[in-house]
């Protein structure tokens, strides 16, 4: 039945030669999504290496000075990629991929190059997510609006059907044909997944593993929509209508939609209201008093009158307090700020039961590590990092301040203590949770296009009957 | 004849319950859309009202302490004491540049919410001040706003295809066109009353009701704008209406003109659009900025550790600061020479960013004619204030206000320095150096922006004359063959 089918569409699709043009630019347009997208992730992986290694040869060589000073000219670090990130890179334009850390400070990620932009680039650029996202289910419904619709049409279906050929083989060859040649545009991106397989040291394979299948899921729901519709409407005409109106809605309307919806939701403060919050709660008479709890205490713990006395510098031990006391804040203000956007994140996970194009949209950034998600993870193992660095100043400070003549200074040996920031995005098991929503949508909508073939396939028995 | 073809053509949309739908369709499109657009202006304007309120209220509220503060000796550290010229300077300024939403935001948010639009100011590097930016969801970014202008490019070509594929079809397939034409209609009038009466119900009453909405919302919105928003509209759907035309003067079935009229859309809305913005990137690459990163820190480094030099490098630039100068300067003084000599050095990088974006800027004013979509986009987002011209205005207002502030304090730290004020006696606090904070240079709101070009709405409307000519000569040949039939029959 199925080889039948495949003979008859392919003789169908070439005396069209509709699809096959479209087919053809399809697959075109994908290749050179690969390829551009290839070159921008290699450039980019590439100046990550160079700018991180000169920072740290930086670090190294900043000669001799106070621990504190070396807090304050900090260090710069890079957001990496992963490979998936040629295929999807996600909200990588959107947000910072530098992050400054340095004394007193928690600082937000800067340089976002969406910035540098012009405002035509809102229109979206041509990467392979873009194309495999909104243009391949447009070619499912262009290839497969026709497939049993037109049949009825004809009355082939009717013939077909009295000549005993099955109602759910028929409907389910059709769909299989339909899902076989959507399939063969995920060639040139399951050979890049090898390709990056084989070529990187550190090989993402359940990530790329379950890029590609989520994916093959979403170009099923597509075909298994478009089988259905075309076997439920009376005509192809209705068919092709109602597939591109569930189109336009889905990729285009309701993903806005659902975000701007999200964020009124769930409202943030605006920047500027974020860092006058952040500066009047730091430095305020409450650190004052702290401060100067924290140096009766110290006193008292040693049983001295001066600070002079103390075996220690009491200054790197102040400077590590007034660290701790920050930190706090930058605690409470950020995790606050970051449950506003985590909120807005789920709610917009959640309208994933409108459009299957939001669950593949999250689960496709996720697995390529370009969502908001693993920004958080970079910025969160940054800020530990610039933690342990003060940590290792002030301490270092503290024990050894009080020995010098004058002023102390430390050198490369310190400078060496502390380890170069070397993120690596942890096992994607652990992110899991963050996507439930994504991936119980993408089943929700597996299962609910499955009940309705059903549904269709019984349509057709009654036709049969008829 | 005409009224009846009218009458015949509303009462079938009626039958098929569209003309309801439509209104109830495009009301809602042009409401949300609005509402939406104007709920982001309108957070962007109360940001920056609270700004300049924080400005002021740092003014008044130094001004009502400063008996206080010229009464008290206590000590005072320079970088927490309001009244210094120094802690003003590099810490506690309250001084903002910023770039308020016009009345026309609502049509398009384009970038602005992802280009700065306000800025702390502070004595520091010019590359760490604009490099500022409000943290958002980045997938909001990504994803854009719901605005005016993404209905009128993206929506209502759809819904004009959605409606207008079948027109003339349906009647020739259903041997309804041959009746009209033994009633001496023709085929190229009902397409006529067909298609305007069609999109009349889709973009009508999207632009009035959207229009009533801007001008009852945004009240400081002029005439000549709102004609501007409603002139672009109706060039682009005027386009999309003639293309409707030809598609369907070519005399192919309705399922034939819909896939045409799709893959149209989706080749002028979403695939061009894509590919110029691809084409753009790759011919004039932007500069990388985790590179630029590693020129700015290098740039500080050097300019740290030739601090001395630096600084007679800018006493040189500026002898009036020099004078009476011993040739040790104060901290405040260095840190000033420092941040010039980085900005001198970062220079050729800025332009270099410069260039490349005016390069692609270039790019895109040629590349725009391959897609009315991305002429549409561009003109409403101009209207709307968030192109790149007003921002470039505003960054240029930006950066002369910057300059002003450091002249500002380099000549006034430079005068303290020399009267002593910031060391009176040995081991007591400073003088206060800055009794009135408003002596310090506020930005210049009210920046000029340059005027729009509507030049390229000519290039639609030729294109759409262009596709109206081509279809209305198909459609009389039609007309004639149909006749020669029906003089047969």
């Amino acid at each position: 039945m199925f080889q039948t089918t495949l003979k008859k569409e392919w003789l169908d699709t070439k005396r069209q030669g509709q699809a096959l043009w479209l087919g053809g630019i399809a697959i075109l347009l994908l290749l050179l999504a690969c390829l551009t997208g290839f070159k921008s992730h290699q450039s980019y992986q590439q100046a990550v290496t160079e700018v991180s290694q000169s920072e740290q040869l930086r670090w190294l060589n900043q000669g001799e000075k106070g621990p504190h000073s070396a807090a304050h000219y900090g260090i710069y670090v890079v957001k990496p990629t992963t490979p998936l990130a040629a295929l999807d890179a996600g909200l990588q334009a959107y947000q910072g991929n530098v992050l400054r850390l340095e004394a007193h400070i928690r600082n937000d990620s800067m340089f976002r190059s969406a910035q540098d932009s012009l405002p035509m680039s809102r229109f979206g650029s041509l990467s392979p997510a873009f194309v495999l996202q909104v243009l391949l289910p447009l070619l499912i419904i262009l290839i497969g609006y026709p497939l049993l619709a037109r049949e009825r049409e004809q009355g082939t279906l009717k013939q077909l059907l009295a000549s005993g050929a099955s109602p759910a083989k028929l409907f389910i060859a059709k769909c299989a044909l339909l899902f076989v040649i959507s399939c063969l545009f995920l060639l040139p991106v399951a050979l890049f997944l090898l390709y990056s397989q084989v070529t990187n040291a550190e090989p993402h394979t359940l990530r790329s593993g379950l890029f590609l299948l989520f994916y093959l899921v979403y170009l099923l729901l597509w075909s298994l929509l478009t089988t259905t519709l075309s076997s439920l409407l009376p005509t192809a005409r209705r068919a092709l209508v109602a597939l591109l109106t569930i189109w336009a809605f889905t990729t285009l309307l309701l993903p806005k939609l659902a975000m701007n919806i999200a964020t009124t939701i769930h409202p943030q403060g605006s920047g500027q209201a974020f860092q006058a919050k952040l500066e009047s709660e730091v430095y305020t008479e409450a650190r004052v008093e702290a401060i100067a709890q924290f140096k009766q205490q110290t006193l008292t713990q040693y049983g001295v009158g001066n600070v002079e006395d103390l075996p220690f510098d009491y200054a790197g031990a102040q400077l590590q307090f007034g660290e701790q006391y920050a930190d706090k804040i930058f605690d409470r203000l950020f995790s606050a700020r970051l449950a506003q956007l985590e909120a807005q994140s789920q709610s917009y996970q959640l309208a994933g039961m409108l459009t299957p194009f939001i669950a593949i949209q999250t689960l496709s950034m996720a697995t390529a590590a370009s969502d908001f998600t693993h920004q958080q993870a970079f910025e969160n193992a940054a800020e530990q990092h610039r933690r342990m660095m003060q940590e290792v100043l002030n301490f270092n400070q503290r024990d050894h301040g009080h020995k010098a003549d004058g002023h102390y200074t430390a050198g490369e040996e310190l400078w060496q203590q502390i380890p170069k920031f070397a993120f690596q995005y942890p096992n994607f098991v652990r992110y899991l949770p963050h996507y439930v929503i994504s991936l119980f949508s993408l089943s929700f909508w597996l299962i609910a296009l499955v009940l309705l073939s059903f549904f269709a396939i019984k349509k057709l028995r009654l036709e049969e009957q008829r | 004849m005409k009224r009846l073809m009218l009458v015949t053509e509303f009462k079938n949309l009626w039958r098929e319950k569209l003309v309801f739908a439509l209104l109830l369709t495009t009301s809602v499109l042009a409401l949300v859309a609005f509402l939406n657009a104007h709920y982001f202006a309108k957070k962007q304007h109360d940001v920056v009202l609270a700004a300049q309120q924080m400005q002021q209220q740092a003014i008044q509220d130094a001004k009502a302490r400063l008996p206080e503060r010229l009464a008290s000796t206590a000590d005072y550290k320079w970088w927490e004491d309001p009244y210094d010229l120094r802690g003003q300077a590099f810490y506690l300024m309250q001084n903002y540049a910023t770039k308020a939403p016009l009345a026309t935001s609502p049509i398009a948010t384009g970038q602005a919410d992802v280009l700065p639009y306000y800025f702390k100011m502070l004595i520091k590097e010019k590359q760490h001040i604009v490099h500022q930016y409000d943290y958002v969801h980045p997938l909001s970014l990504l994803l854009g706003q719901f605005d005016l202008s993404f209905v009128i490019v993206y929506l209502l070509p759809l819904l004009i295809i959605g409606i207008c594929f079948n027109a003339l079809a349906s009647e020739r397939q259903g041997g309804q066109l041959r009746l009209q034409m033994l009633q001496g209609g023709s085929a190229t009038r009902l397409l006529t009353y067909q298609l305007l009466l069609r999109s009349a119900l889709i973009v009508l009453p999207f632009l009035s009701i959207s229009s009533l909405l801007l001008v009852t919302i945004r009240e400081q919105l002029g005439v000549i704008e709102l004609l501007s928003y409603n002139l672009i509209a109706l060039c682009y759907s005027g386009f999309w209406i003639a293309l409707t035309a030809w598609v369907n003067s070519r005399a192919k079935s309705a399922a034939n003109n819909a896939a045409t009229l799709v893959t149209c859309w989706l080749a002028l809305v979403i695939v061009v659009p894509a590919l110029v913005n691809t084409s753009i990137a790759l011919l004039d690459p932007t500069p990388s900025r985790i590179h630029y990163i590693d020129s700015l820190r290098a740039a500080s480094d050097d300019a740290q550790k030739a601090s001395e030099k630096t600084l007679a490098q800018y006493f040189q630039d500026h002898p009036e600061l020099a004078k009476n100068g011993s040739g040790a300067s104060d901290y405040a003084t260095k840190k000033i020479a420092t941040i010039n000599s980085v900005e001198r050095a970062m220079e050729a990088q800025d332009v270099r960013f410069l260039t490349a974006q005016q390069a692609q800027q270039h790019n895109a004013q040629k590349l725009q004619y391959l897609s009315p979509a991305l002429i549409a986009q561009t003109l409403l987002v101009d209207l709307a204030g968030n192109g790149l011209a007003r921002h470039h205005a505003f960054m240029a207002e930006v950066e002369a206000h910057h300059q002003a502030l450091q002249r500002f304090f380099a000549s006034e730290i430079a005068k303290a320095n020399q009267k002593g004020d910031f060391a009176p006696c040995e081991g007591c606090s400073a003088k206060p150096t800055l009794t009135d904070l408003a002596d310090i240079p506020q930005f210049n709101s009210d920046f000029a922006t340059p005027v729009n070009n509507y030049t390229p709405l000519i290039w639609l409307l030729l294109l759409a004359a262009g596709l109206l000519v081509i279809a209305k000569r198909r459609v009389n040949k039609l007309d004639s063959a149909n006749n020669k039939e029906v003089l047969v029959v």
